[in-house]
């Protein structure tokens, strides 16, 4: 069973779980940018939590299924259609061969996800089917693609009940650790971080998103590189925060003053450029219980 | 001489030190090995860099307060043995040459050097690995002598060819696969370091030797090598 790639869109690719553990390797974290959407995709079709899907960012994307295939789409509203016909997202459905799936353009969020029954079987490098195109690693989806499957049948309708569909058009606050450098800012620059409204520039990508705002300043001349965690904050020289995500860089010599929480990553990687967000403080005891509820939920297990 | 910080809802960042130091990288891969066999269970991921170490665990099996608390007692009990060190040396040969080494014209002209003593003094140091990162198999080496030491360029090249040996400030490395990047060039070794040969992986480890060596234009050539 396949699909094969029609349109392959601005940006499409096989993401999974992620590649946790070549941070010595220098290799980025990787995996699914929207780890909400994209655990509930897998959950939907009883897959386990690392099943590879696919992660199509804006839309544009076609793809013609060659044979019976049980499917989820979660994450944006990118107007998914199956023959031209508007389809469910957040429910299992199942395709026939030679049904057209289609991303169009986003309705609402940005990125959308397709799992499949099983999961796809790209090919696994360093431990992980994530393509990371800042490493060379994998590749963007490129028309005539065939993006490999079992072939499935419908196993039963799962949904989920509206009440717990995300609102991605809802206005953020992003939760965020002190952690790293935050104490070595002063209590004046950390005021100007948490009281000020950021807006995300075009400057944003898998690597990192990129704000716009009041610049703040640290006094602090020079940093040795070091290791940057997922959802780092760097404040890079011209005083502006770049949040670090899926395929940033493993190490570097930037000041940060916090960690965003991974839930709110997923919230975050929903929001297009242009659009606000805030920042409040978060307790490692909270961030830890709520995520390891999540982790439990989903079955998610980084060991 | 230890301190643990917060580094993430998952992660806490060790530093051994708070400057560059050439006995640090063996040190930490040490801690970084024993950290490995000690809290095997709850170890995600390790990223070593010069004085510091990020250690990423399961948040599922611990939490911030007692995992630190773990790490912290085996860092009050670690001693350094540096006879367990595994550490090797690699051998890297280089094309120093106008044609592969982009920057070196201009270098040789601002430090007043004829190439062969430039060729000289890169190449008299076995380098210390002191960090992994950037990309893939990007090893961070120093320190580089003063007498060629030179700064980023102010505007980073668009592509720089694979293989290709570079200079900032006291660090030199090698680029594994065509990038963008601010170092300075002085030539290109024709080693395959890209994943393409997913061996490389392992190819430099923190705390490991390299030493670079000089070859002829013919030798570089007629191997293979680009110009």
């Amino acid at each position: 069973m396949s699909f094969k790639v029609i349109k392959p869109g601005f940006l499409a690719t096989i993401q999974d779980y992620g590649r946790l553990s070549h941070g010595a390797h220098g290799m980025s974290r990787c995996g699914a940018m929207d780890e909400h959407a994209y655990a509930w995709g897998n959950y939907l079709l009883d897959n386990g939590f690392n099943s590879a899907v696919l992660e199509i960012t804006f839309g544009s994307v076609e793809l013609e299924a060659l044979d019976d295939a049980f499917i989820v789409v979660t994450g944006a509203d990118l107007n998914f259609r199956i023959n031209g016909n508007p389809s469910v997202i957040w429910r299992n459905v199942q395709v026939h061969k030679g049904d057209i799936i289609s991303w169009n353009s986003p309705k609402s969020g940005v990125r959308s996800y397709l799992a499949v029954k099983g999961g796809f079987e790209a090919e696994t490098l360093f431990d992980s089917r994530s393509v990371n195109l800042r490493e060379n690693i994998g590749s963007k989806i490129a028309v005539n693609d065939k993006l490999i499957c079992k072939k499935s049948n419908n196993l039963g309708d799962k949904f989920i009940s509206a009440q717990y569909i995300p609102n991605y058009n809802q206005y953020i606050v992003l939760r965020i650790l002190p952690s790293y450098q935050f104490n070595e800012f002063s209590i004046n620059q950390r005021d100007l971080f948490f009281n000020q409204t950021y807006t995300i520039t075009n400057a944003s990508d898998r690597s990192g998103c990129r704000l716009s705002g009041a610049p703040i300043a640290i006094k602090r001349d020079r940093m040795i590189s070091e290791g940057m965690s997922y959802g780092s904050v760097e404040i890079a020289t011209d005083g502006l925060p770049i949040i670090l995500l899926k395929d940033a860089p493993t190490i570097g010599g930037y000041p940060k003053i916090g960690t965003v929480f991974s839930l709110d990553l997923a919230k975050l990687a929903q929001k297009q450029p242009n659009a606000k967000v805030r920042f409040k403080l978060i307790s490692i005891s909270e961030s830890q219980s709520e995520r390891a509820k999540f982790n439990q939920f989903f079955g998610i297990d980084e060991s | 001489m230890h301190k643990i910080i917060l580094a993430g809802e998952s992660s806490i960042l060790i530093y051994f030190g708070d400057k560059i130091d050439p006995a640090l990288p063996e040190n930490i891969a040490n801690f970084a090995n024993e950290l490995k066999t000690e809290l095997y269970e709850l170890i995600v991921d390790l990223t070593p860099s010069y004085t510091s170490l990020l250690v990423t665990y399961n948040l599922n099996l611990t939490n911030h307060n007692e995992f630190s608390a773990k790490v912290e007692s085996l860092l009050d009990g670690f001693k350094n043995n540096s006879n367990e060190s595994k550490s090797n040396t690699i051998y890297i040969p280089v094309y120093y040459g106008l044609e592969t080494g982009l920057d070196l014209e201009r270098m040789l002209a601002e430090k007043n050097l004829d190439l062969e003593t430039f060729i000289g003094i890169h190449t008299a140091k076995e380098y210390l690995v002191y960090a992994i990162g950037f990309s893939p198999v990007f090893a961070f080496l120093g320190e580089v002598d003063k007498s060629i030491q030179s700064p980023r360029l102010a505007t980073p090249r668009i592509n720089i060819p694979a293989g290709s040996v570079g200079i900032a400030e006291s660090q030199t490395a090698i680029y594994p696969t065509d990038s963008s990047g601010g170092w300075n060039i002085v030539g290109r070794t024709l080693l395959d370091l890209s994943l393409n040969n997913p061996e490389n992986i392992n190819k430099f480890k923190t705390g490991d030797r390299v030493k670079f060596y000089s070859i002829t234009r013919d030798e570089y050539v007629n191997n293979g090598g680009q110009l």
